[in-house]
């Protein structure tokens, strides 16, 4: 047979034959076998117990009742949710809490990284002071800060006394309208760090002869960082940004240890919250319910991360 | 024919009903009355105590005869590494002669931290794998026996009487009418002052305040002349600390969460917005946030957060346990330089007294300790629980004698006979201001015994001190609010 000059090489070639499901499952098999182990944990440790929150989220737990014996209701647990006020006051503080905790670590991380990212003496020490917020422990630095700000004895006010800019000890934690604020600094002290290290990884990937590129262009240090090294950061920042978010949004130890959701519930936020509800007040029902809307936004905050995290994956996989 | 076979059966049922009668008679008769709790004072603890001998292994031998084979599990809160050398040694000594006494039950023992207990209870009786015996604080047991996971367990199932224990103790295990479980220990605390301070404020060092008016007076008389809190008031959300220290002022007052504080509580009129409750938020209030009396601190302090200013001298009255004198004792030894100074001054000048009255002259305090408790067969690991190895344990550790030993360090003897010891003497010798401390018992008060009580105590009770105290609402408006929220979750509902 020969080969006609302009036709198709392959015109004859037979089209591959669909692979179905099943055989697809086979061919895969060792794919299978090997994550199976994991999968299998995991259906264990956090299936099994999403599906059991669930359905608990469905049912009336009363204090005088075994939890075999709980009473089925519906919806009823979403509804007294929903149409409490206590509900959307403990919401609006989340929102703060996460909002105001991932932007503010998010910059102060960025800052560092830029400061550090540049030569001088010193700068791998001060890379390891720096990282000293986010090695140490989250129960350890809760008592520290506790004791830091202590209304009546507290070593912040003791030196602000001492140098004269204050007379009397500054109520931290004790007043409903600073008592957040107050634990969302101790938060962004905490987590500043991470940000500085995501993003100091992401400062390495911008190129240089871009950079100096852009210096022989006459661009001023601003343009040089908006126009080049920030673009670069993108992909970077979008995970931090969603990684703080995700943290801040489960947040426990912090403001539990510090204030316990107090005074007067000024500091509660839908963690500290669902906590007391289940534990605290033996509420398993509401508390499921309470859990399985805080799952749901955490399942919306992590299709984001994901989708960042992936992103361009696809254009990869083509190339 | 018939009616002689009647008479023969009735005279044999008669003759067996009078011998088991006797029987539980000569038991149950051993310690019954020998405690004239009508008389309780500092001195009448001190003039019984010593007077009596008792024999757990003979006594107990009565109930279950030394020689049973059996095995029994058993899970309660021991003595941990910060618990002192004596409480050790006590529960060693304990289970050796447990195991003198009766060399063929088997026993399968757990110590549990008093955090974990509850949780690891909850979880092991959800599997089924739970032990046959659990010593619970004092109203631990009542959400398991309304869940009906506990066996009923009255005195007279080891051989005691009623009148072996406190009334206030035994309604604290008694749930619709039943009891389920039995004290073993029983403590009620104090008021404790700085007697240097008060000289310093200008008060008579040697006399505590008398009425809860007083400690609001005292206290703003110490924070003006001295600068530092007067009273060491503590209202932390989810803390237990703060209903026990709270809950003896609203009583005293005339106030309570439900009518626990009623001669004869129902558990079902809610109190919590009555006059007296309002009087007592409002001399909360007062201290708190007119006269700036008491540690600003106090919306997120627990007791421990009281410790380290009384020890430096900068606290001048608070609330608490028998056993705070040693560990203002401990704290002072391991301080070093001037503090160690100023520590060994506070120590000497540590003085305890019994809780103020109201202006009635009411004098409350809550009723705390720990109960016993038997778990059914079918929540049990291996679906079994050995009645008699059981009531050998129940009845060992509620002896006079041991239940005396096993509370030394910071309560006292759930059997009310353990007063009257030798034990109790050594105790009343060696510990400081016991005999203040235990004499406050007659006036203890238990919580509402219904499983929604630690809802009510450790969050409805705060929060409404918070919202109170931080403004957030008026001391009526706290109190209205606290009295829906009770409402609520005694009719089976509530919000969040």
């Amino acid at each position: 047979m020969s080969t006609v000059p302009g036709q198709a090489i392959f015109r004859d070639v037979p089209e591959p034959r669909r692979v179905g499901l099943s055989q697809k499952v086979w061919n895969s098999r060792f794919d299978y076998l090997y994550v199976a182990p994991a999968l299998i944990v995991m259906l264990i440790v956090i299936g099994y117990p999403i599906y059991y929150t669930i359905e608990l989220s469905f049912f009336n737990t009363p204090a005088s009742l075994a939890l075999s014996a709980k009473q089925f209701n519906g919806l009823d647990n979403y509804v007294t949710i929903l149409t409490s006020p206590v509900f959307w006051k403990v919401t609006w503080q989340t929102v703060l809490w996460t909002v105001l905790s991932t932007c503010f670590a998010f910059m102060i991380g960025l800052g560092a990284a830029l400061a550090l990212h540049r030569e001088f003496a010193g700068r791998g020490v001060l890379r390891a002071l720096l990282l000293i917020p986010w090695v140490v422990s989250a129960v350890a630095a809760s008592y520290v800060w506790k004791w830091l700000y202590h209304s009546d004895f507290g070593a912040i006010s003791a030196m602000l006394t001492q140098v004269g800019l204050i007379d009397k000890p500054i109520n931290f934690v004790d007043n409903t309208n600073t008592s957040l604020y107050a634990l969302i600094v101790v938060n962004v002290w905490k987590e500043f760090s991470f940000a500085m290290i995501m993003l100091m990884a992401g400062l390495q990937t911008v190129p240089d002869t871009l950079l100096r590129a852009a210096q022989v262009d006459g661009a001023s240090p601003w343009q040089r960082f908006w126009h080049v090294t920030f673009p670069h950061l993108q992909g970077v920042s979008m995970v931090t940004l969603l990684l703080l978010a995700v943290q801040n949004f489960n947040s426990f130890i912090i403001p539990w240890i510090m204030t316990g959701g107090g005074p007067a519930g000024s500091s509660d936020i839908w963690i500290t919250h669902i906590y007391q509800l289940a534990f605290g007040r033996q509420r398993w029902g509401v508390a499921s319910a309470y859990a399985v809307i805080l799952f749901l936004v955490m399942m919306v905050l992590g299709y984001f991360y994901v989708r960042a995290l992936t992103k361009g994956d696809d254009a990869r996989a083509g190339a | 024919m018939h009616t002689n076979t009647g008479r023969r059966l009735l005279g044999l049922s008669m003759a067996v009903l009078s011998a088991a009668t006797m029987l539980t008679t000569a038991t149950t008769a051993s310690y019954a009355q020998s405690v004239d709790l009508s008389k309780w004072s500092p001195e009448y603890v001190k003039s019984i105590a010593g007077t009596k001998q008792f024999d757990a292994a003979k006594d107990c031998g009565a109930v279950v005869p030394n020689d049973y084979t059996g095995s029994v599990s058993y899970w309660y809160t021991g003595p941990f590494e910060a618990d002192p050398q004596i409480a050790h040694d006590q529960d060693k000594a304990f289970w050796e002669a447990f195991k003198a006494a009766y060399p063929n039950i088997t026993t399968e023992v757990q110590s549990i931290t008093y955090n974990e207990l509850l949780d690891k209870f909850r979880t092991s009786l959800l599997g089924n794998s739970a032990p046959a015996v659990i010593r619970l604080q004092i109203l631990g047991g009542v959400e398991f026996a309304a869940k009906g996971y506990l066996q009923p367990l009255k005195p007279e199932d080891i051989g005691l009487t009623a009148a072996d224990f406190w009334p206030g103790a035994l309604k604290s295990v008694t749930y619709e009418g039943v009891t389920y479980g039995l004290p073993t220990n029983n403590e009620t605390m104090a008021l404790i002052w700085n007697a240097k301070v008060f000289k310093d404020a200008g008060l008579d060092p040697e006399n505590p305040p008398a009425t809860w008016d007083d400690v609001v007076a005292y206290s703003k008389t110490i924070h003006e002349k001295l600068g530092i809190p007067g009273y060491g008031l503590v209202a932390k959300q989810n803390a237990g600390n703060t209903p026990f220290r709270f809950m003896p002022q609203l009583w005293a007052y005339g106030g309570g969460a439900l009518d626990e504080a009623s001669a004869e509580p129902g558990y079902k009129d809610v109190w919590i917005n009555n006059e007296g409750s309002k009087k007592a938020l409002q001399a909360a209030y007062q201290m708190y946030a007119v006269d700036k009396s008491v540690p600003t601190s106090a919306l997120t302090n627990t007791q421990g957060e009281n410790q380290a200013p009384f020890i430096a001298g900068k606290l001048g009255m608070m609330i608490a346990h028998p056993a705070e004198y040693a560990k203002m004792n401990d704290l002072a030894s391991k301080a070093t330089g001037t503090d160690k100074t100023v520590a060994d001054e506070v120590v000497a000048n540590m003085r305890y007294g019994l809780i103020p009255t109201g202006p009635d002259g009411k004098r409350a305090v809550v009723f705390g300790g720990s109960n016993i408790h038997v778990v059914k067969p079918e929540f049990v690991q291996g679906g079994k629980v050995d009645e008699q190895a059981v009531k050998a344990l129940i009845c060992f550790w509620d002896s006079p004698e041991w239940s005396t030993k096993l509370a030394w360090v910071g309560s006292n003897p759930g059997n009310v006979n353990g007063f009257l010891t030798d034990a109790m003497k050594e105790r009343l010798d060696t510990i400081k201001f016991l005999d203040v401390t235990t004499s406050m018992l007659p006036n203890g008060i238990p919580f509402p015994v219904i499983p929604q009580a630690p809802e009510i105590m450790n969050i409805i009770v705060p929060d409404m001190l918070q919202n109170a105290l931080t403004g957030s609402m008026t001391v009526d408006q706290a109190v209205e609010d606290a009295a829906t929220k009770v409402k609520a979750i005694v009719d089976g509902g509530g919000g969040i």
